[in-house]
């Protein structure tokens, strides 16, 4: 194994570690973040149905909400975190790795948490739109679509891979590690956005959509950054990853 | 067995030798870009830009393109900052090499010469290059190219010989590490890599300050010379030979076994196509592919081919000399190192210390301070202390982190510790090394491959720490760092270090 290697392998276990216990987790509480607007059959003669954007509310509390989002943030973002963070370790004294990636950490999940408020808001205003349907998650997946083909989705991706300087010493390298966290969250967001909104809004299979997300936004990872266009953009490098290690797997065995 | 030799020693300026080269490139120059054995084609395959080729008078947009499945498998293809550096331009003279012979209808023993620029009376650009003549006075010599700048942005070309060293031939390991320790002989593992962050020692030392001091800039526009850039690079005759040079200095480095050997991890020996990347693949004279893998390339009586010098480049031994410089016997230094294994790569990489802002490099000269970290100097310092019973010392390597910058052509020294008003010509043993920006420009768009982290250099600075170490100076807050330009930086380059910092490399 080669030094760079090992490194890798350094980062990418715990990282994968803490994915796979939030993975658990949500299995454990499936449905633990779906907008329950298709619980319409909950609704009993009493309530009147004008308010069903109470029921909605009523429903889905906001602590619940973002509870879940943080632990579909853990498992499905945790894994695209491997090349940021071993950038923190290799760039950080060895006394002040933990508290740069923790810095990171804190940051990143800043954004998109307070990006999960506003896409849980968007899902839910698309769900009282029409509640009981397919209607919402059909929207966000055509979004999700041409988002996904646009220049704008390449510039965040492209952004993804940026590794900035990172100060040394004291408070000046404790920001450094928390603006890496910020922006590299911004541009995460801005590149995952629309794919993030598909697993809230999907009642049946919403582990499934999960897993599906999760692998796709991994595979674009792999992809070097492009100048940015109108183009099909999908897993190709992942795909072709797994049919090259199939095969050397094969041929060694 | 076929023997590739020097191009100063063939007996003439245009011995047979070279008069074949120049028929085989005319030929090649005669085919239109959108043949896949022009010569511009195999411009491309290290690197294209087409507004800047149209800049410098290679590409029309007008002009015929080749097929896009040609483009897609052959083009952009050089392997730079990476461990494939060496052997993917290994098989890129192979495969250049056959195209020449064919369309030259050379001898079949026809090789490419090398350019060995170490050595006395030889650092200047062999006159069949420097002529826009042939020899019987024609004016359309195929190997000559205005766009060749020089050191001093005058046209006059040659390779300043106190500029050029070849530090990384004693470095024990192929393989380097990526997080601030030393970068290897041949390079960092890397997937396929068209312009990787950190370059490895011979890419940076002498690969890259020949590039980008025999190319230069215009002095009027400011466009680089053919060589200073990736993507015009492939387009000037004296590429080949430089980098025949480098491709020999990469077989000497292999006679010093049981260190200085090849690596043996799969995903080096099968290439960055066995893990579903691209693939190594070159046109050979009948238009048909040939691809290959590093594992292909690793052994030169397979390939057919030798040097007429593979002499050590390097006197002597580099760990056991250090080991004496502190403190060890000669005999018990000479035991301690005698068939020692490249180990770095099981060793601890950690940071020293760095310098606290981004540094603009314009003008003469810049400065920085590296500020260290007590705890972990000292843990230097005690390396270096107990290595005459442990001979483990560490090595120290300073980093010049996210380079960035506009102009490839950018050249400068890099100095610690230099007195206030000294000479740094005056100070060689402060010198920690020569950088040139070779690929600096690509490395810096937002939107090119590495999202514009810009490059990476390390230089080792171990020999300096040890000299401050045993004059009792190394217990210091700080190191100055100055670097200084060969050429002053005008603003418009944009040259800036985001970082300089200092790592250690040991138990």
């Amino acid at each position: 194994m080669t030094p760079a290697a090992r490194e890798r392998a350094r980062v990418r276990t715990p990282v994968l570690f803490i994915s796979a216990v939030a993975w658990i987790l949500l299995v454990l509480q499936p449905g633990g973040l779906v907008i329950s607007a298709h619980h319409h059959s909950l609704a009993m003669p009493g309530i009147k149905m004008t308010s069903s954007a109470h029921l909605l509310t009523a429903l889905n509390s906001p602590a619940s909400l973002m509870t879940g989002w943080a632990l579909m943030l853990a498992a499905m973002m945790a894994p695209l975190l491997t090349a940021p963070v071993r950038h923190l370790r290799d760039r950080s004294f060895t006394r002040r790795r933990a508290r740069a990636i923790a810095l990171f950490a804190a940051g990143y999940a800043t954004i998109w948490m307070l990006a999960g408020f506003v896409l849980l808001s968007v899902a839910l205003a698309l769900q009282q739109i029409a509640p009981a349907s397919s209607l919402p998650l059909m929207l966000a997946a055509a979004i999700a679509l041409v988002w996904q083909f646009s220049p704008f989705k390449q510039r965040c991706l492209n952004r993804c891979h940026a590794h900035p300087e990172l100060a040394a010493f004291g408070l000046a390298a404790d920001l450094d590690a928390f603006r890496f966290g910020l922006t590299h969250g911004l541009w995460c967001v801005g590149s995952c956005w629309a794919l993030m909104l598909l697993p809230p809004l999907a009642a049946r299979g919403h582990l499934l959509v999960m897993a599906a997300v999760t692998l796709w936004l991994f595979s674009e990872r792999l992809d070097q950054p492009k100048p940015p266009t109108w183009r099909y953009r999908g897993p190709n490098t992942a795909a072709r990853v797994v049919i090259a290690q199939t095969r050397l797997r094969l041929q060694r065995s | 067995m076929q023997t590739r030799k020097n191009v100063w020693e063939l007996g003439g300026d245009w011995a047979d030798p070279i008069l074949w080269y120049a028929r085989g490139v005319k030929a090649m120059k005669a085919r239109g870009l959108n043949q896949t054995t022009s010569w511009r084609f195999y411009g491309a395959i290290h690197g294209i830009d087409p507004p800047l080729w149209q800049q410098l008078g290679y590409y029309d947009p007008s002009e015929p393109m080749p097929a896009d499945p040609d483009v897609q498998r052959f083009w952009k293809q050089c392997q730079h900052g990476s461990w494939f550096f060496l052997p993917w331009h290994r098989g890129y003279l192979l495969a250049f090499e056959q195209n020449i012979r064919a369309a030259a209808g050379a001898p079949a023993d026809w090789c490419l010469p090398y350019w060995n620029y170490f050595k006395p009376n030889e650092s200047n650009l062999p006159p069949a290059f420097n002529s826009p003549n042939w020899p019987d006075g024609n004016g359309d010599n195929p190997l000559f190219v205005p766009q060749r700048y020089g050191p001093n942005n005058d046209g006059n070309v040659f390779v300043p010989v106190d500029q050029v060293n070849l530090d990384a031939m004693g470095d024990p390991d192929f393989t380097g590490v990526s997080s601030g320790g030393g970068p290897g002989f041949g390079g960092v593992d890397t997937g396929f890599e068209h312009g990787g962050t950190t370059h490895g020692g011979i890419e940076t030392q002498p690969h890259d300050w020949v590039h980008g001091l025999l190319g230069g800039s215009d002095p009027n526009s400011q466009l680089p010379g053919l060589m200073s850039d990736p993507d015009t690079a492939g387009l000037d005759p004296i590429f080949w030979l430089h980098h025949a040079n480098i491709d020999r200095l990469w077989e000497v480095w292999r006679q010093n076994p049981p260190t200085d050997v090849n690596p043996t991890d799969p995903n080096w020996i099968n290439g960055p196509g066995s893990i579903g990347q691209r693939i190594f693949s070159l046109p050979l004279p009948d238009g048909t592919p040939w691809d290959y893998t590093p594992g292909d390339m690793t052994d030169l009586g397979k390939l057919g081919y030798t040097y007429d010098d593979l002499s050590s480049a390097v006197p002597g031994a580099p760990m056991a000399e250090r080991l004496v410089r502190l403190g060890m016997s000669p005999v018990a230094a000479k035991t301690a190192t005698k068939g020692v294994p490249a180990v770095a790569s099981t060793k601890k990489v950690e940071l020293v210390g760095a310098n606290r802002s981004a540094l603009q490099i314009t003008g003469g000269e810049a400065r920085t301070s590296v500020q260290l970290d007590p705890g972990v100097r000292r843990k230097v310092a005690a390396s270096l202390t107990a290595a005459v019973t442990t001979a483990a010392p560490d090595r120290v390597f300073l980093n010049l982190e996210n380079v960035r910058g506009l102009v490839d052509s950018t050249a400068f020294r890099v100095y610690i510790n230099l007195p206030d008003g000294a000479n740094p010509a005056d100070h060689p043993e402060r010198l920690a090394g020569n950088i040139a920006l070779f690929g600096v420009r690509k490395a810096s768009l937002v939107d090119g491959e590495h999202g514009g982290k810009g490059l990476t250099f390390v230089l080792e600075i171990t020999k300096i720490v040890d000299a401050l170490h045993l004059n009792n100076a190394l217990d210091v807050d700080k190191l100055d760092v100055r670097i200084v330009p060969m050429k002053p930086v005008p603003e418009k380059a944009k040259i800036s270090i985001g970082r300089v910092s200092i790592f250690r490399q040991g138990r």
